[in-house]
């Protein structure tokens, strides 16, 4: 028979990955406002959460209003970049 | 540029963002612009696409036609936007429940509609009752989706859910 006092670090090891793991599922929850984190986003899915951004203001808030506040008409951005020419 | 042979690659620079926020000339009739977010018009988009689709193929023929892009076909575009909040309006006024079901489940699951089958079916016999849309795959021979496609495991639940 293995005394307990032996089995002991295998609880720590076992409790900090287990702490560690909740804290992380935990932080991702918390950011994604109670959903599982997006994954593989190509150019489509980052724009379409750019637009529901510009809807909501709130990250990954979603909205099923047919018609959109009267700001949305206006509120797209273009990204552009300086080009120096020297 | 500073391309050369040694370096291909286009200098970057940080981003500078560009906002306008001049209205469209008043002569351009205005319009109300679709204000669902991406998970629940990607819920609704097949429906959408059954009651929409001679509108929406009249502005991607006029699109892929014009010269100069959308400034030509304001016109057709105005019609796509009025249809898909006529579709949006009738999912909220009749299916609303089962819709926010689908697409919270979406939202969840990386908007993957295979993962969501099980709230997609009540939400598809719903607005086939109440607002006479099928969900069909365009360009095929129409036969309806596999509801199905889940595990084995869980066929059971869905056929009974489905079939209620």
């Amino acid at each position: 028979m293995i005394p307990f006092e032996a089995l002991l670090p295998y609880g720590v090891i076992i409790i900090m990955f287990g702490v560690a793991g909740t804290g992380m599922s935990a932080a991702k929850l918390l950011r994604e406002g109670g959903n599982k984190p997006r994954v593989h986003r190509d150019a489509w899915d980052k724009m379409m959460m750019e637009r529901d951004m510009r809807l909501t203001r709130e990250y990954r808030k979603q909205s099923d209003e047919p018609i959109a506040p009267e700001d949305f008409k206006t509120s797209s951005v273009w990204r552009a970049s300086r080009i120096w020419d020297d | 540029m500073t391309t050369s042979k040694t370096n291909p690659r286009e200098p970057h620079s940080l981003p500078y963002y560009i906002a306008d926020n001049t209205q469209l000339p008043s002569h351009i009739p205005s319009v109300p612009e679709v204000g669902a977010t991406s998970a629940p018009l990607l819920s609704a988009s097949y429906f959408i696409g059954a009651r929409c689709a001679p509108y929406n193929e009249d502005f991607m023929l006029c699109r892929s036609q014009s010269r100069t892009g959308e400034v030509d076909c304001l016109k057709e575009g105005r019609r796509v936007t009025r249809c898909a909040i006529s579709v949006l309006e009738d999912i909220n006024k009749n299916c609303q429940n089962e819709f926010r079901k689908h697409w919270g489940c979406l939202e969840n699951e990386n908007h993957d509609l295979s993962r969501c089958r099980l709230d997609e079916a009540p939400l598809n016999a719903c607005v086939a009752k109440f607002l006479n849309l099928t969900k069909v795959i365009p360009d095929s021979d129409g036969t309806p989706i596999n509801v199905y496609e889940t595990p084995s495991f869980f066929q059971k639940k869905v056929k009974a859910k489905y079939e209620q």
